[in-house]
């Protein structure tokens, strides 16, 4: 190999920050990774993520097939222990040796145990998180063997010395000229440097020797089937053909978690793993092997060929205890095909050595870090910011946002309690509320920097952000005085029995910080017939879910949920404005409800203003014509950007087709998050990555508006309206608002 | 739809083109394979300067040997490689016993017959197959009663396109495998 030299580190060394359990090490993490990494990063992601939506677009039956893969995975875990016993008898019929290690040291202790008995001096490894979680490597180098890294992406980690910063992509966050200056630093040679070509060619080159005289082969597994002892290896350069192909010895080592039952239960996952991941049908390669092969070993160099050895070292490392826990249990059904990363706007911003410890990363990673170690190191999990986007992205459904708020939720406990920070955020309701009552007093106060100095020393909330200002009126006193008026000619829809009724849910964020998007909604839909009441101001549990704050999300839920069915048992279907509080109802109250069937029907009886006009339109089979003035609307340009969680709960197209069917010229934003999200752009460690994540929907702005002008910029949430406020400083309409003002 | 039919080979040859792999339709006859072989062998396949001039032919896990013993012969063919030609040829030739149309992959037996191997080391792979033995996604492949249960017995790999990689900052062919795959599907 060519010579290695020590290479000089950068400021901040991502090993440095790896471990989160550790004091301030997201904060700087996150600092490193915004200043070095983020461009990379996102390029990257984006692309894998823009591959997932197409190839899994592709699958026809995508659901179906989620649903086959997720049975599996539930059935495996829920069998393991017998499951294991039948690999174990699979794999030693064939004459193949099976360990099932305790903990990482367990596991190191038997590989190098075998290394040595092997006299092995080199060993050749494919890429492996389990392994990176054991710290594999770092053992066999204190026995003087060599360990050489031949996936491209760990053999750059292995010269930079940095920790993966993305479980499928582990060099996610270097570019082609770090990756060539750290080459160049690193090697003394002759080989060019500069091209991607170049750097794959010299790295082959030193790679191929490698395979051909190395004494053992380590691999990971992405799928063990039991019944046969038959392991799924997926990937793209071939070097995983090599390690178990080339060397006499192959190791395996895998979680317990990769059993599954049968060899046909493979399929699914090889299937899913591509297009969900970097958005291929199937990678270059995927081996499906029932390992020891039945053929002997090269003789490459004059070396004998030998009979094949074959271990496979499973590894409980606390997976065992995790199936024990009823949340933690969820991640045991993860393929890794980090489709919950590449979809992440936090992660696309940053990576995994912020959003990330010390081998898994992105929103699954926090569950993997205090599963396999302790839960201080998933303190990462505060960049989730239960955008909900990964939900419907995951081949095995799991709910990562809710993992994610459990582990917030337990790390508080631990940390002894509550931050002022969370409660000041989770209580906006008693803030919003107090701040009805006085404004437009506390509006000026809180524009004053000596409050704002105050609140971010006390509870952590960035002085440079505006936070929401209440509303001169909320609400709730607009709709009484708008009654008042319209009284004598709304008193028909009263008398008659109106043919639809609707609550409207007066959530906390319309109804005081921008209630004009109520009202809008109110007035159009009363214009189509619709006799629409006003609900009580009540806080639902969307704040308090958001910082963890389980049990008191859970009572509001509860309250919240019986005064609907009351409404819902009324006649009435409840239309939501605001999406994130949607999306409480018909997504994340699954998880707070005592009742599921509860739970159930607010699902199926909540909308979306648009989704609820649209079904009006199609049910009363009325004409738009009728109802706005198409001549005005016709040709209209207009941007939108759809709410994260609305899009999850499938409750943006409405807006985009109703748009499309008024002759609106309409650009909809492919950035899966404003970066807001909430709260989360206010808090002060977070709030340059929110404004950095923000870029990419401001710029998607100014690129529509190149060719043609102004659009008018339509977001349905109010978190997103506030970021591109801030952002662009614009006007930001809900498409409610843009309505009424076409209505006739 | 049933394996082999028109449609499937019609699909099989679309994904084949998206995953930079090249593909042709032969009629299953000795001849015709051998002559499509030995136009590839001298120039449709480019030769990558390092590599000497060989190519290793593997023995065949399920193609009749009527079909393949005329390949033997061929000038640049190596027979029964021995293990160290595997490091510097420049092309491997093997069967595969399953295509699947969705995705364009040939699936190659790893087994004695070193199909596993010489499909991975030469900088060329030509793998042939039959057009009767496509199915319609990779799931199909451990289908029972399909592909004569091949697919649930065997170790194999699914080839989907040359070796490629995106780890140096762009997309660059030809890492640990070939950097270059080319199909050759017979018909009956
Ligand atoms: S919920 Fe959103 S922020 Fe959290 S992991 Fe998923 S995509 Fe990322
Ligand atoms: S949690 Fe789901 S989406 Fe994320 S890596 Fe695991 S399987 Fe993929």
């Amino acid at each position: 190999m060519a010579r290695l030299r020590t290479i000089p580190t950068d400021q901040i060394h991502p090993r440095d920050v790896a471990d989160k359990s550790v004091k301030g090490s997201l904060e700087r993490a996150i600092r490193m990774a915004l200043e070095v990494e983020s461009g990379a990063v996102r390029r990257n992601t984006q692309t894998f993520n823009l591959g997932r939506y197409q190839a899994t677009a592709d699958i026809a039956d995508y659901e179906e097939l989620k649903d086959r893969a997720r049975a599996i995975k539930e059935a495996a875990i829920e069998s393991l222990s017998e499951l294991l016993a039948t690999l174990e008898a699979s794999v030693t019929s064939r004459g193949g040796h099976y360990y099932l290690a305790r903990d990482a040291a367990d596991a190191c202790y038997y590989i190098k145990r075998i290394c040595l008995e092997r006299r092995a001096r080199l060993v050749v490894k494919a890429k492996s998180m389990t392994t990176e979680e054991i710290g594999l490597n770092g053992v066999l180098e204190q026995a003087s063997i060599e360990v050489v890294e031949t996936d491209l992406a760990e053999f750059i980690l292995q010269v930079s010395g940095e920790q993966p910063s993305h479980i499928v992509a582990p060099a996610i966050h270097r570019s082609r000229e770090r990756i060539s200056q750290l080459f160049k630093a690193a090697f003394e040679t002759d080989h060019p440097l500069d091209s991607g070509e170049d750097l794959t060619r010299f790295a082959r080159d030193q790679l191929r020797e490698k395979f051909l005289t190395a004494d053992i082969g380590i691999s990971g597994a992405n799928v063990i089937a039991a019944d046969t002892g038959t392991l799924v290896l997926v990937e793209s350069e071939g070097n995983i053909r090599m390690v178990t192909q080339a060397p006499p010895v192959h190791i395996a080592v895998a979680g317990v978690e990769k059993v599954v039952s049968r060899r046909e239960d493979l399929a699914p996952f090889i299937e899913l793993l591509g297009p969900s991941g970097t958005g291929q049908p199937l990678t270059s390669y995927t081996s499906v092997i029932t390992p020891p092969l039945d053929f002997p070993s090269f003789s490459f160099g004059g070396s004998p060929a030998r009979d094949r050895q074959f271990h496979l070292v499973l590894i409980d490392n606390g997976r065992m205890t995790m199936r024990e826990d009823p949340v933690l249990r969820e991640a045991l059904y993860c393929i890794r095909c980090s489709a919950c990363l590449n979809v992440c706007a936090n992660f696309q911003t940053v990576g995994g050595h912020a959003f990330g410890g010390e081998t898994y990363s992105g929103g699954i990673g926090g569950s993997w870090e205090a599963g396999t170690g302790t839960l201080q190191k998933a303190r990462f999990t505060e960049l989730c910011t239960g955008c909900s986007r990964c939900v419907p992205q995951c081949p095995v459904r799991i709910d990562i946002p809710w993992l994610n708020t459990v582990l917030k939720s337990r790390l508080d406990r631990a940390g002894g309690g509550v931050s002022l920070q969370k409660r000041f955020f989770g209580n906006f309701y008693h803030f919003a509320r107090w701040g009805s009552r006085v404004t437009p007093f506390a509006g000026s106060v809180l524009r004053l920097s000596p409050s704002r100095w105050l609140l971010e020393k006390m509870a952590g909330v960035d002085r440079r952000p505006d936070l929401p200002e209440s509303a001169v009126r909320p609400l709730t006193r607009q709709y009484r005085q708008w009654r008042k008026i319209q009284a004598p000619s709304v008193s028909h829809a009263e008398q008659e029995t109106p043919h639809r009724k609707a609550l409207l849910f007066a959530d906390v964020y319309t109804n005081y910080t921008l209630p004009q998007r109520g009202m809008a909604t109110i007035k159009v839909l009363e214009c189509l017939g619709v006799q629409v009441e006003l609900s009580r101001v009540m806080a639902e549990g969307r704040a308090t879910l958001s910082q963890g704050m389980i049990v008191k999300a859970g009572r509001r839920a509860e309250n919240t949920a019986a005064y609907l069915e009351s409404r819902i048992d009324q006649g009435r279907d409840i239309v939501v404005v605001e999406p994130s509080v949607l999306a409480l109802f018909r997504h994340d109250y699954r998880h707070l409800l005592g009742n599921p069937a509860l739970f159930e029907k607010l699902k199926a009886n909540s909308y979306d203003p648009i989704e609820y006009l649209l079904k009006i339109i199609g049910e009363d089979e009325l004409e738009l014509k009728q109802i706005f003035n198409v001549e005005e609307t016709a040709g209209g340009r207009i941007f939108f950007h759809g709410h994260c969680q609305q899009k999850t709960i499938d409750a943006t197209a409405p807006t985009v087709t109703l748009l499309r069917q008024l002759g609106f010229e309409i650009d909809t934003s492919s950035a899966e998050c404003c970066g807001m999200a909430g709260s989360f752009g206010y808090k002060r460690e977070y709030h340059e990555l929110s404004m950095s994540v923000g870029e990419d929907l401001f710029n998607q702005v100014r690129q529509t508006e190149i060719p043609g002008g102004d659009r008018t910029i339509l977001a349905s949430g109010i978190s997103c309206c506030e970021q591109i406020r801030a952002g662009i400083s614009r006007r930001v309409l809900h498409p409610m608002e843009l309505l009424a003002e076409v209505m006739l | 739809m049933h394996s082999g039919s028109e449609s499937l080979i019609r699909e099989f040859v679309a994904a084949i083109g998206l995953t930079g792999a090249t593909v042709e339709l032969v009629s299953r006859s000795p001849e015709a394979l051998k002559h499509a072989v030995r136009r590839v062998l001298s120039g449709g396949i480019e030769v990558p300067s390092e590599s000497s001039g060989s190519a290793l032919l593997a023995e065949p896990d399920d193609l009749p040997s009527e079909l393949w013993d005329p390949l033997r012969n061929l000038e640049q063919v190596v027979d029964n490689p021995p293990d160290n030609q595997l490091r510097s040829a420049r092309v491997g030739i093997t069967d595969a016993f399953a295509g699947v149309a969705r995705t364009g992959s040939v699936c190659v037996a790893v087994t004695a017959k070193l199909g596993g191997a010489v499909s991975l080391f030469p900088r060329s792979h030509i793998a042939v197959l039959e057009a009767r033995n496509i199915v319609s996604r990779p799931g199909d492949v451990f289908t029972a009663g399909q592909l004569e249960n091949k697919g649930m017995k065997r170790s194999f790999v699914f080839i989907t396109g040359p070796s490629v990689t995106a780890d140096m900052g762009e997309l660059v062919r030809g890492v640990h495998g070939p950097d270059h795959l080319h199909i050759i599907i017979l018909e009956e």
